[in-house]
């Protein structure tokens, strides 16, 4: 599959247009993201805190995770159309930006954790659901998730400082980069 | 105020901060991953205010689960910002969006102080605490829009030209 054809071609879509030339829509669409992607981490480490019995198991986790998920839903899916907002502008740059990639990996590893939580873990549920003890594999999970979507957060933040700049030095201007010694 | 930034920007801590590449990043990590417990904290007792979650607990029990970890996220916020500020001085001093967020942060801290010290007293009385009243919740949600500006206007700095045009103070 032509992964490099595609990403060129994302970059150069309407929206992707829209979103490098419009003065305003950067600032928006990334303060959106922050924002829905700060939401996203803390509804998650409620039910993380809970899976590891902190700060107590008084009440029912079934409860605790229902009522907040919804939230979390909500907030990533803002997080993805705003974050693919930002990928399309600027495809070709974050497509071979290590920093991007281990962010990707990071947010697959988060889904296959919640993944077998849900599917395996969650099923013996009723046994420790109110005060009492999660089980290990419960406990893991709410450490590794807590864990994987900080990693999340730090290398979203280090996209910012590696992904350099995009723009060419127009031919009448030259550029002298050697500096006089100071 | 430009020239106490620039004369900032050169003291031996700023040229500290600067200079090891990864403390800003570090710095402004940490600062978001606290977004997240401050800001969520602050929406939890606002959702509970507003009666849609954790009805089955009396809002005592709900402050007292998450204001320590709003104050405790503010603390660390306000190291790692002024930390961020004491590195980058011109950078923040000459963005009008630093400065709405300082005079909106005084204001959302105040107004949360406020409101946890007036309900207290009524709290302590019934098992599920008050109803609250239209004022109330009209309140919490002016709180939450607040905080939701202030975090908008975190990420403004950056874009402080693009954002406010010729308001900038660039």
């Amino acid at each position: 599959m032509d992964f490099a054809g595609i990403v060129t071609s994302v970059e150069n879509w309407g929206v992707a247009e829209w979103m490098r030339s419009s003065l305003k829509a950067m600032p928006f669409v990334e303060a959106t993201h922050v924002l829905t992607a700060a939401m996203v981490f803390g509804t998650i480490l409620i039910v993380d805190l809970r899976l590891l019995g902190f700060p107590s198991t008084r009440r029912s986790f079934k409860l605790i995770e229902g009522e907040i998920l919804k939230y979390t839903w909500a907030a990533f899916i803002v997080s993805v159309i705003t974050g693919a907002l930002m990928f399309a502008a600027n495809a070709t740059t974050y497509y071979g930006n290590t920093a991007f990639r281990l962010k990707m990996l990071a947010l697959l590893a988060a889904g296959v954790n919640m993944a077998v939580f849900e599917l395996i873990t969650s099923r013996s549920v009723a046994g420790w659901d109110k005060d009492k003890p999660p089980p290990g594999a419960a406990r893991f999970a709410g450490a590794a998730s807590i864990v994987i979507w900080v990693a999340v957060i730090f290398l979203a933040r280090w996209i910012g400082f590696t992904k350099g700049y995009n723009f060419d030095v127009p031919d009448n201007v030259e550029l002298n980069f050697e500096f006089p010694a100071q | 105020m430009l020239e106490f930034a620039e004369w900032l920007q050169t003291t031996p801590i700023s040229v500290a901060i600067q200079s090891v590449e990864w403390i800003i990043p570090l710095l402004q990590s940490i600062h978001i991953v606290m977004i997240g417990v401050v800001f969520i904290s602050i929406l939890m007792v606002a959702l509970r205010v507003l009666g849609h979650v954790r009805t089955d607990e009396s809002f005592a029990t709900v402050w007292a689960r998450f204001a320590p970890w709003m104050w405790t996220g503010l603390v660390v916020m306000a190291l790692t910002g002024l930390t961020l500020i004491v590195g980058e001085p011109i950078r923040e001093f000459t963005a009008l969006s630093f400065w709405l967020k300082m005079t909106l942060i005084a204001v959302a801290v105040v107004t949360t102080v406020a409101f946890g010290r007036s309900i207290r007293p009524a709290t302590l009385v019934a098992a599920h605490g008050p109803e609250f009243s239209g004022g109330i919740k009209v309140a919490t949600v002016v709180t939450l829009a607040i905080w939701i500006t202030i975090i908008f206007l975190g990420r403004a700095i950056a874009y402080d030209t693009e954002v406010w045009g010729s308001l900038s103070l660039h």
